[in-house]
């Protein structure tokens, strides 16, 4: 079957953006090649991982299990969406005090279920936070300086 | 001189520099290498463990729009192929035949990835299957049948005997046998692997990017495989999410996307999907042992005899195959902490129609820890002993390094004994003992596994390849700032922070003025890049001597420029002074300038500029680092669920650079050694057909599946440059033993041991049911 | 791992989906996508057209009437899980959804989808089983209710028809009580087997799922009192299913959770 186009219209990170895409590009893929945004990252397409991990409407999604369509008129926050203009969020900053990261891969995915947690819950215990992260795999730290950081970022807010 | 260096930086929990681009999203890898006109790569991959290829029809895949080119062995004829050390290679694309699936055969150059999987469908290829080759016993006795015509199954063969070990053997009072199984996995990197490649506009040259731990070993690949000169190619590698030992080999893929940027002249890309990184990425610890252990009375341990087996999956990874590493070091190590004097060894690597094995993280070591604490806890629970006291027993002492083990490798000095009292503290054994008691008799069954492990650091070879040594490039820029530049390749270790704690404290600059470069053959000095845990002792080494060197030089500018005895010159904080006279001092940016800019006043016998080059062998071929890990673990004997509930390690890599990043490789490596211990397999079916395709079939360890890690530190130096041990690798060692340590000491009352790696629900049942 | 290309069509109404999925045969329709999207993107499934419904309100309702907890299709796992009405209506239905994959995947997968998709390890399937709930079907020629047990056919196989679409889920408020356990490698896995219990009064019933290739509902006429006697029964029961012979180990785990949910039942309200 051709490849057809249809237009959609995305809200990423507060910036409105008229696309034309195929219907099965996904989101994560749009997201990175269309828009750039290349903090979005892909690891397993399977809907696992927990690395293509958005917001939608303030609740985390895998952007590797919808479309880019089915985006029309919602809201999606990326890890850029959360990234102050100058410096790091609270949650970023107490990512980085903590070494909650190595190579980086799964952060972004891990960051945006983590600000979500806090979003809702601003005193999450430690078992809630490692239950809401169940869904993010992580292979270098063994998520404890993650748990650290995220209980250290309690009541701080998203910042600037 | 004022030599004497009062390290600020080194041993600090500094916070890292690689972070915020990696936080904010705008760090680069490897898929976000994107060029205008950049094309994607899909393979058509074998569907058979054994097949031969009867005819291969492309022609609908080329005619489809968007796709721009595809690719069999005639476009393609590359052998990857190590003929020093194997009578086999593999084809970077399938010639005639298939030997396991997953295996690639087509490749299809198209606008984009959708487009290339749509063509790949299209691609028809006859095949007749053959039947597979899949026991690894079956295999090395040449059953079904030779995986490869012209070569023997058994492709690595080798036996070691200490003199004196039959007598030793045969005199001893008890004997037991066991049999060890580890069953396949493999590393799966968060990112997957990718390469893309194009002609660089400005030079012509062939630029390759790598998502890889040895730059300079994929440049060297890339031009014998393709036979292009070095100063032709130019690897760079962008941000790498994770590696692991996976990513030091050069793959069939990354030869193609070369190939096709040279033939097509267009940039090329392929990212592996995650059924790609399952089914190619190497497998690892599909091992079998057959052990025998002879001990006395008390339970010293007297002579180890050992079939090592490994199943080296349908060619040699290229350059060298995971088989071959896993056993011929286990046989060397399989001692471990302990002083057993007498060990006989035999190896027997086999070719089979699986995936191929190569390194992941610990290569031999996770595989010879279990064998080497699943056999002291034998003998302990044959002699009715503590598994601790047995462990005393055996422990080298402290008055006996420099020790040769049974297999003739030389230990550097450790803390064997000591880290694991520090442990036991930490876990606190005595009352862990009176819980477990309380508990057994609520129908509860909780256990601790000890694993006192050691690791060989910084070895004159390891899979990041055969340079011994590592390079370090400085120059301080005319702003009196500082590029470094090494030849590793890091993938989270965070070598850019560490490499430049060793730099500030040498060249006494901040680290805010210091950048470290990796990863681009065109500004890094050779080097063997990341793997074997060699980036901190030998990285680490090169940043020292080198830092020295432009230390040394620093002093001389200063003292010539203030007027003062090069002894009496103190660097610190960006300046250099004389020492008690903080007032007379200048700026590293003045001597800098002077350097560069001012060049007359440079003084006589000094070069102009600010720049060298220093590189760091170290004298020792190994540096032994060493430590203990003991886990409790809760078993369900219900249901077959393990837990892992309580985490306690003792680590002693030398020096430390930087104790936060050390404390999060050794919780990465324990996470990784649970998920080894009780969740990940690669299982293929009687066919030949790998199973677990998917992140709901290969299990990784979730958040809740870690426990929180107690770790302490102990420091005796080494004897090379800063005293620095590796560690990467040493929590993945001793991790899976501890854990099945834990689980037999669990179902100690049903009698059985483990010895099986991962543990599974249905196994615990069937210890529980065998009672 | 990309999916083939399908025509896509959004339905803000149920009559607009319904008229999609019947003037296109072999359309599937298109919810939460946390089943179907991964078998796209293994090319598993390559549907020629997608009928999105995210877009239809009617489907999103959930409410306790008339003696049945009804839910629409499009509720998400997440809001199952979070509704106050449902904890207090039908508290093991709660419990169940809590355990349905990770936060992310129960944000965006429905009822509908999970009950379509039919995984025999899933733990929403067997609890419409266990529940005597049923699944409200509606197609061009109108609308159907079916029992859990007759719309559960096989592995991966249900009644459902081409054209079919799924509008609700009813669940009857009912005076057992009911537990439920299972076996799970990891948190928010499928299950390796998994177990609810009813207790009405002195009889009852056992659902198992993840044992064979749909929940498995087994009437109990008397629960014995004596936990010796009541594995008995459970080993009875269970090794009259059809369980695969390389999964034979699971059998010993059945009677283990079922005698948990039995406990947990006894915990109930």
């Amino acid at each position: 079957m051709a490849d057809e186009r249809v237009e959609v219209v995305l809200q990423v990170n507060g910036r409105e953006h008229r696309l034309e895409v195929s219907p099965r590009w996904t989101l994560s893929d749009v997201l990175r090649h269309q828009l750039g945004l290349i903090g979005t990252h892909v690891g397993c397409e399977q809907g696992v991982c927990g690395a293509c991990t958005v917001l939608l409407d303030g609740e985390p999604v895998r952007s590797c299990l919808m479309f880019a369509v089915q985006a029309q008129g919602q809201h999606i926050t990326t890890v850029e969406g959360i990234t102050p203009e100058n410096g790091l969020s609270p949650l970023q900053e107490a990512f980085r005090a903590h070494h909650a990261l190595q190579c980086g891969y799964c952060t972004p995915g891990m960051l945006l279920t983590a600000q979500a947690l806090l979003d809702r819950d601003p005193n999450p215990s430690e078992e809630t936070i490692r239950e809401a992260l169940t869904g993010n795999l992580c292979r270098c730290t063994g998520y404890q300086f993650i748990v650290d950081a995220v209980l250290a970022a309690r009541g701080q807010g998203r910042g600037a | 001189m004022a030599e004497v260096l009062r390290p600020q930086m080194m041993g600090a929990r500094v916070s890292r520099l690689e972070d915020p681009r990696l936080l904010s999203g705008q760090a680069r890898f490897l898929d976000d290498i994107q060029v205008p006109g950049m094309l994607e790569v899909a393979f058509v991959r074998s569907p058979h463990a054994a097949a031969k290829i009867l005819s291969v029809d492309v022609e609908a895949a080329r005619h489809l729009p968007g796709v721009y080119a595809v690719m069999t062995h005639q476009e393609c004829p590359v052998m990857l192929w190590n003929k020093e050390s194997y009578k086999v290679g593999q084809p970077a694309l399938a010639d005639g035949e298939v030997a396991f699936v997953g295996q690639p055969v087509v490749a299809v150059i198209a606008e984009n990835r959708y487009i290339a999987e749509d063509a790949a469908e299209l691609i028809r290829v006859e095949y007749q299957a053959i039947t597979p080759v899949l026991d690894m016993r079956d295999a090395i006795q040449e059953k079904p049948r030779r995986v490869h015509e012209h070569a023997e199954n058994v492709f690595f063969k080798k036996s070691r005997q200490t003199p004196g070990f039959d007598e030793a053997f045969a005199a001893a009072s008890h004997h037991l046998t066991a049999s060890f199984r580890t069953n396949r996995q493999t590393a799966v990197t968060m990112e997957p692997r990718g390469t893309a490649a194009m002609l660089d506009a400005a030079s012509g040259r062939l630029t390759v990017y790598a998502s890889t731990q040895s730059p300079h070993r994929m440049r060297e690949d890339i031009c014998n495989l393709l036979d292009i000169p070095e100063h032709l190619v130019r690897i760079i590698v962008p941000e790498v999410g994770g590696g692991f030992g996976m990513k030091a080999a050069c793959y069939p893929e990354d030869v193609v996307v070369a190939q096709a940027a040279l033939r097509y002249r267009k940039p090329v890309k392929w990212i592996s999907d995650r059924l790609e990184s399952l089914e190619s990425d190497v497998h690892a610890r599909d091992d079998i042992h057959d052990v025998e252990v002879a001990f006395d009375d008390d339970g010293k341990i007297i002579a180890i005899k050992d079939h090592l087996m490994a199943d080296g999956g349908a060619y040699p990874a290229y350059p060298w195959s995971g088989a071959e590493g896993e056993t011929g070091l286990a046989a060397r190590v399989l001692t471990g902490p302990y002083d057993i004097p007498y060990l006989a060894t035999d190896i027997d690597c086999t070719y089979s129609n699986k995936t191929p094995l190569g390194s992941y993280r610990g290569v031999w070591g996770p595989i010879a820890s279990f064998i080497q604490e699943g056999l002291v806890d034998r003998v302990a629970r044959h002699l009715n002993l503590d598994p601790a006291d047995v462990r005393r027993r055996n422990m080298i002492r402290k008055e006996q390094f420099p020790y040769r083990n049974a297999a003739r490798m030389i230990y550097d000095e450790g803390s064997y004994l000591e880290s694991m009292e520090e442990a036991l503290k930490l876990i606190g054994y005595e009352d862990f003992r009176k819980r477990q008691a309380v508990l057994r008799q609520q129908g509860r069954y909780v256990g601790v596994g000890i694993s006192v492990f050691v690791e060989p650091t910084a070895m004159a070879s390891s899979e990041a390849g055969e340079v011994g040594y590592e390079s370090c490039t400085i120059r301080i820029e005319p702003s009196g700032r500082v590029t470094a530049a090494f030849g590793l390749g890091p993938s989270g270790q965070g070598h850019e922070t560490t490499m430049a704690q060793l730099l500030a404290d040498q060249l006494g600059v901040p680290l805010a003025d210091i950048v470290v470069l990796h990863g681009d053959t065109d500004s890094a000095p050779y080097g063997g890049g990341t793997g074997g845990s060699r980036s901190g002792p030998i990285g680490g080494g090169a940043a020292l001597v080198a830092g020295r060197q432009m230390r040394e030089r620093l002093i001389k500018y200063a003292a010539h420029l203030l007027e003062a005895g090069e002894d009496d010159i103190e660097l610190g904080d960006g300046k250099a002074w004389v020492a008690g006279v903080p007032d007379r001092s200048l700026t590293i940016r003045t001597i800098a300038q002077t350097a560069y800019m001012d060049v007359s006043k440079i003084p006589e016998g000094l070069p102009i500029g600010l720049e060298i080059t220093g590189r760091y062998l170290p004298k020792r071929p190994v540096t032994f680092s060493n430590g203990t890990h003991i886990a409790e673990v809760e078993v369900d004997v219900h249901t077959g669920v393990v837990k892992v509930t309580r985490y306690a390690v003792a680590n002693d890599c030398g020096r430390v650079i930087n104790p936060t990043i050390v404390e999060g490789q050794i919780h990465g490596g324990v996470a990784q050694g649970i998920g080894a211990a009780v969740l990940e397999a690669l299982r293929y079916d009687e066919d030949g057909q790998l199973v677990t395709t998917s992140l709901l079939d290969y299990l990784l360890p979730e958040s809740t599946d870690v426990p929180r890690i107690d770790v302490h530190h102990i420091e005796t130096p080494s004897e090379g440059e800063g005293g620095i041990k590796g560690m990467a690798e040493g929590s993945l060692i001793a991790a899976p033993a501890a854990v099945a340590c834990a689980i037999s000491d669990a179902l100690a009352p049903f009698g059985g041991m483990v010895d099986t790696l991962p543990v599974t629900p249905d196994m615990v049942l069937k210890m529980v049911q065998d009672r | 791992m990309k999916p083939a290309a399908f025509k896509y069509f959004r339905a803000s109404t149920t009559e607009e989906a319904l008229q999609h999925l019947e003037a296109h045969p072999g359309s599937k329709v298109l919810a939460g996508g946390q089943s179907l999207v991964p078998l796209m993107n293994f090319r598993l499934s390559r549907p020629e057209v997608l009928v999105d419904i995210n877009g239809v309100d009617e489907l999103n309702r959930l409410s306790v009437e008339g003696g049945e907890v009804r839910i629409g299709a499009l509720v998400r796992h997440q809001q199952l899980a979070e509704s106050v009405d449902v904890a207090r209506a039908v508290p093991v239905l709660s419990t169940a959804a809590q355990h349905i994959g990770h936060w992310a995947i129960r944000n965006r997968g429905t009822i509908g989808g999970s009950v379509a998709h039919a995984d025999p390890a899933s733990e929403l399937p067997a609890a419409l089983v266990a529940l005597n709930g049923s699944v409200v079907l509606r197609s061009a020629a109108g609308e159907r209710r079916l029992p859990a047990d007759e719309f559960f056919q096989g592995f991966f196989n249900t009644a459902l028809q081409d054209g079919d679409l799924i509008v609700e889920l009813r669940i009857p408020v009912s005076k057992s009580r009911f537990g439920f356990s299972e076996v799970v490698r990891r948190p928010g896995d499928f299950a390796l087997v998994g177990a609810y219990i009813e207790r009405a009064g002195s009889s009852g019933a056992v659902t198992w799922f993840g044992l064979s290739g749909r929940p498995e509902r087994l009437p109990v006429d008397a629960w014995p009192q004596g936990e010796s006697d009541r594995r008995a029964l459970l080993e009875r029961l269970v090794g009259a299913l059809p369980v695969d012979e390389s999964e034979d180990y699971k059998r010993a785990m059945a009677v283990n959770v079922a005698e948990r949910a039995y406990h947990q039942a006894e915990g109930e309200k």
